[in-house]
């Protein structure tokens, strides 16, 4: 509105001394039809994306055209100039890649004289003057009948209707007591109407003022019974225009709606119950007229959620996906950005990367996961699914699992669920390790996205306790380890994303071998002193087959000890005679051995002479 | 059920039509089946502008022939709709209820109607505060499916109170599913999750409840485009709140990065100078003269009521009216009481100057941009703001 009144300004009143001819109305003719030929930004896009069809991009117009006119003569005058002009500039047109021939164009002549004065020009309907040209004439006395005609004419080029809100309940300073009916007018899209105009029940009111009938739709404002913000099913949202823009009823009901507050509109019925149809309701400073859907739904009665699949499960983790979301609202970025290789990027891309992320690793459920039902794995989960990770996040990350170690160390419960399972469900140490293997889960998900998530993973490694083999031999002298290598290369199934959820099957059959072992005394780590070289029983020498290099497939046991000992092996030197050994076996004092003369055998076994 | 005469189609039409919106409101396609000689229903085709389609049977009468008619019917009106909802790495098989229907977009450029993915992908979440009752094409049931391994569908969902434990509806409503864990979160949360429907092409799904207070999992479709919702912006430069330098929604959810505003204020949400009906013109310029009554109180409403209204003036091409407002402050400078404040005739003097050069139209005064400030004066040392 204030670049319109600004243009209109600078344009000023014509100089009454000046000569005729150079405010005649013939020059805002001719610029309006240059206007009508420059392609808009829409057109051209559009014509670039269609190429070859460009054509199918229509170029269409309307002149409205507001003036004093002699006589019917002088406006078959300014109707011939404009025809003439457009036929120039179709011309031009044809040879430009800037401008578009006008395929059609309206020409609507409003001719306005004083009042009290007598119009010298008939009005006449729409008529073809050309292919291209049609054009119609209004006669108007100048004041608010040029308002009221231009309403009517508005209405019917952009396809707009009215609607009265009625029943506005407004206080008034002076008369506290009356109700006074104070209606407001709004101007909005036709299509806002289309329920209406479907069912036949339209309350079309008007007022007759000289001979131009007005319709308009009246809806009662309805008070909202609640500040409950609802989702409502509407089916259109229009921008609206008070006819009225600053009378006091309607700046009442545009600030009520500008300071955040919607109104439900009621559709006035004969009878039986009231039918909400509509809602004004304004986002951002701009009021919408939403068109809300009150007929029957064909959805009635659907299907209850408990009934249908995954219906059953009572233990979903709708609080934790709760913070998902809020986690991965969406937000504008109206700045473009751009990455790395200098392309565009698009927020939205990395909203879908950004998910993608945080549903590597995610439970849908509490009793398939442990370390999200704890406090103590927050901060390692929260920072682990980011793309990059600062210092501080890896320290974090550290500082957690050390937390979770001296925990394990502390024999501190863990939330994992007994339900389902037989008996007392699975001991102290092996509920750590089904932490620690979810846990490995979780970070491995994410090890693909830097060198700094390797490196957690690396400390994780380290720093968890191992799997049950592992333990078990660092106790003294247990024959019945090999009862233990034997049933669990049979059960486990080592696929590193479910080694967790495996572990609970695996729980049961070491629960057997546990009850046999009942008196055993594990040795638990601590991280700083580093982990007793491997011994095994002499018993067991001979048959630990060396390990394979990858021909085929891999044993699992052979996948076992290999990881066990690089990890082992990354933790202190290898000792000397284990290295010289030969078939696992040293000798021991050879240099005792060489001193006393004695030989030494092919085993390195001594042997006396 | 009234009674129609049988051979007059079109009020038979119609009187369907009737009970259908008595019923339904008037939004709801309706299907026809008749048994009717062919021209007769070729002719209503037409005359419905070829919007609709005759099956026949092909062959002899028989149970075979009819079978696969009406098999021919179901597969075009009736196929269900199955897809893949997907956030990220969590998925689920669902049906989509009723079918979503092909859509044009601009008939003029792309007559060729668009239909939504089979592969339903969450962009992302927002409030339901923010999405504000989004306008939307239709909307559905979003259900949770279990597909066998040839992908058709395995129970419905719909249990018989004599069925087993071992049954497949059973084992599917054991086995944990997305959707359920959606649909719970959205309704607990107040929230919708954005979703993607094609190429430039979005709707959201939330938790609606019907009237007896359970709840289902829905889908709505906006219409397609790169900004179905002027007051979220465009769709693609929605992002993760991550990226932004400070969370939008603040540390306690009080806050939005929603609603985008406009460009430009709107007409209701300006200070408009509107004089369509002479009431309007004397308002204003009675404004102008309450205050001039009252400086220099008064004084910087006076010059902001003043400079409005020359403004208009100018615009509206309306010179004359300067120069009797001039004429007025001049006359109020007269009337003035011995006991006014000296300042006010001189901000009266001063104002009815400056109106009457911008009534000239053509010296600097009369410039747009250039407004009437106060006059410095020894009584006015802090009414010398600018205007």
């Amino acid at each position: 509105m204030s670049s319109l009144m600004a243009a209109l300004a600078a344009v000023g009143p014509p100089n009454p001394r000046a000569d005729p001819e150079c405010c005649s109305i013939l020059h805002g003719l001719v610029a309006a039809v240059e206007t009508l030929c420059k392609i808009t930004e829409y057109q051209h896009e559009a014509r670039t994306l269609l190429m070859e069809n460009a054509e199918r991009v229509g170029n269409r117009g309307r002149i409205i055209c507001i003036t004093n006119a002699k006589s019917d003569s002088h406006v078959r005058m300014l109707e011939d100039c404009v025809q003439e002009t457009i036929h120039e500039h179709n011309k031009l047109a044809a040879n430009s890649d800037h401008l578009m021939q006008i395929q059609k164009c309206e020409l609507v002549l409003i001719h306005t004289y004083a009042v009290g004065e007598d119009s010298l020009v008939s009005d006449r309907p729409k008529k073809e003057l050309s292919p291209v040209l049609t054009s119609e004439v209004h006669s108007v006395r100048a004041g608010r009948h040029l308002a009221t005609k231009l309403n009517i004419l508005v209405q019917q080029h952009f396809d707009l209707a009215s609607t009265t809100i009625t029943n506005i309940p407004m206080k008034e300073e002076q008369h506290a007591n009356t109700s006074a009916n104070y209606d407001v007018e709004l101007l909005h899209h036709k299509d806002a109407h289309v329920d209406f105009l479907k069912s036949g029940d339209t309350h079309i009111g008007g007022s007759s003022r000289e001979g131009s009938f007005k319709e308009t739709i009246t809806l009662k404002w309805c008070t909202p019974r609640t500040n409950n913000i609802e989702l409502h099913y509407c089916t259109g949202a229009y921008r609206i225009s008070p006819v009225d823009v600053n009378s006091r009823p309607s700046s009442c009901l545009t600030n009520f709606l500008l300071n955040g507050r919607s109104v439900l509109l009621e559709q006035p019925r004969k009878s039986g119950s009231k039918v909400i149809s509509h809602m004004l309701s304004s986002h951002g400073g701009e009021i919408f007229l939403h068109v809300l859907s009150s007929s029957r739904s064909i959805l009635e009665d659907p299907p209850s959620i408990s009934e249908g699949c995954g219906g059953r499960v009572t233990d979903y983790r709708i609080t934790d996906f709760g913070e998902f979301m809020r986690e991965n609202r969406l937000t504008p970025f109206l700045d473009p950005r751009y990455k790395i290789d200098g392309s565009l990027e698009i927020p939205l891309e990395r909203a879908k990367d950004q998910l993608e992320k945080h549903t590597r690793y995610w439970p849908m459920i509490i009793s398939q996961t442990t370390i999200f039902n704890m406090q103590a794995v927050v901060p390692l989960a929260s920072v682990i699914v980011k793309e990059s990770l600062t210092e501080e996040d890896v320290l974090n990350c550290q500082k957690t699992i050390y937390n979770l170690v001296d925990m394990e160390r502390k024999n501190d419960p863990l939330p994992i669920s007994t339900v389902g399972t037989r008996g007392k469900g699975p001991k102290r140490d092996e509920q750590y390790r089904i932490m620690w293997n979810e846990l490995e889960t979780l970070v491995r998900a994410h090890i693909n996205n830097s060198e700094k998530h390797q490196r957690v993973l690396e400390c994780l490694m380290a720093c968890r306790s191992k799997p049950p083999e592992e333990e078990e031999r660092k106790k003294r002298g247990r024959k019945r380890e090999d009862k233990e290598d034997k049933s669990e290369k049979a059960v486990k199934d080592y696929e590193q994303e479910k080694s967790w959820q495996d572990s609970e099957r695996l729980k049961g059959i070491l629960e057997r071998g546990k009850e046999e072992l009942a008196e055993a005394e594990i040795i638990k780590d601590s991280p700083d002193s580093p982990e007793p070289p491997n011994k095994k029983p002499l018993v067991d020498m001979d048959e630990t087959p060396p390990v394979e290099k990858s021909k085929g497939p891999v044993s699992l046991l052979s996948l076992w000890s290999n990881r066990i000992n690089t990890a082992n092996s990354r933790k202190h030197q290898e000792f000397a005679g284990r290295l010289n050994s030969v078939n696992n076996r040293a000798e021991l004092y050879q240099h005792l051995k060489e001193e006393n003369g004695m030989e030494t055998a092919e085993n390195g076994k001594a042997s006396r002479q | 059920m009234d009674d129609y005469d049988k051979t007059c189609l079109e009020s038979a039409l119609v009187g369907v039509c009737n009970i259908v919106q008595q019923e339904w409101g008037g939004a709801i396609p309706c299907q026809l089946q008749s048994t009717d000689s062919l021209d007769c229903l070729e002719r209503l085709i037409d005359l419905n502008n070829g919007e609709g389609q005759i099956f026949t049977i092909d062959g002899p009468l028989c149970l075979k022939n009819v079978q696969s008619m009406f098999g021919k019917l179901i597969d075009l009106a009736y196929t269900p709709f199955h897809a893949i909802l997907k956030c990220g790495h969590l998925t689920a098989d669902v049906q989509v209820f009723p079918r979503p229907e092909p859509f044009v977009v601009d008939e003029e450029i792309d007559p060729i109607p668009k239909v939504i993915n089979t592969d339903l992908e969450i962009v992302g979440f927002i409030d339901i505060a923010d999405i504000s009752s989004p306008p939307v094409l239709s909307r559905h049931l979003v259900l949770p499916i279990a597909l066998n391994k040839e992908g058709d569908e395995v129970g419905t969902g719909i249990t018989d109170d004599n069925e087993d434990e071992n049954s497949a509806n059973q084992i599917a409503g054991k086995i944990p599913n997305f959707c359920v864990l959606l649909h719970g979160s959205l309704k607990v949360e107040g929230m919708v999750a954005i979703v993607q429907l094609g190429p430039e092409w979005h709707g959201m799904l939330y938790s609606q409840a019907d009237s007896k207070k359970k709840s289902n999992l829905m889908m709505s479709l906006f219409e397609p485009g790169p900004e179905p919702l002027p007051w979220l912006g465009k769709m693609a430069q929605l992002g993760p709140i991550s990226d932004a330098k400070e969370n939008p929604y603040g540390e306690d959810d009080n806050k939005s990065p929603f609603p985008l505003q406009p460009k430009n204020k709107r007409s209701y949400a300006q200070n408009v100078t509107v004089w369509i009906k002479p009431s309007g013109l004397q308002t204003d310029v009675q404004k102008i003269l309450r205050n001039a009554r009252k400086l220099p109180e008064k004084t910087q409403t006076f010059y902001k009521e003043l400079n409005r209204l020359r403004k208009a003036a100018l615009a509206f091409g309306f010179l004359d009216l300067l120069k009797g407002v001039a004429d007025m402050l001049e006359r109020e400078c007269t009337l003035l009481p011995d006991t006014a404040h000296p300042d006010a005739a001189f901000q009266l003097t001063h104002a009815a100057q400056q109106l009457k050069l911008a009534s000239t139209g053509t010296s600097e005064y009369a410039g747009y941009e250039h407004n009437i400030t106060p006059l410095h004066t020894d009584f006015s040392g802090s009414s010398a703001e600018r205007m």
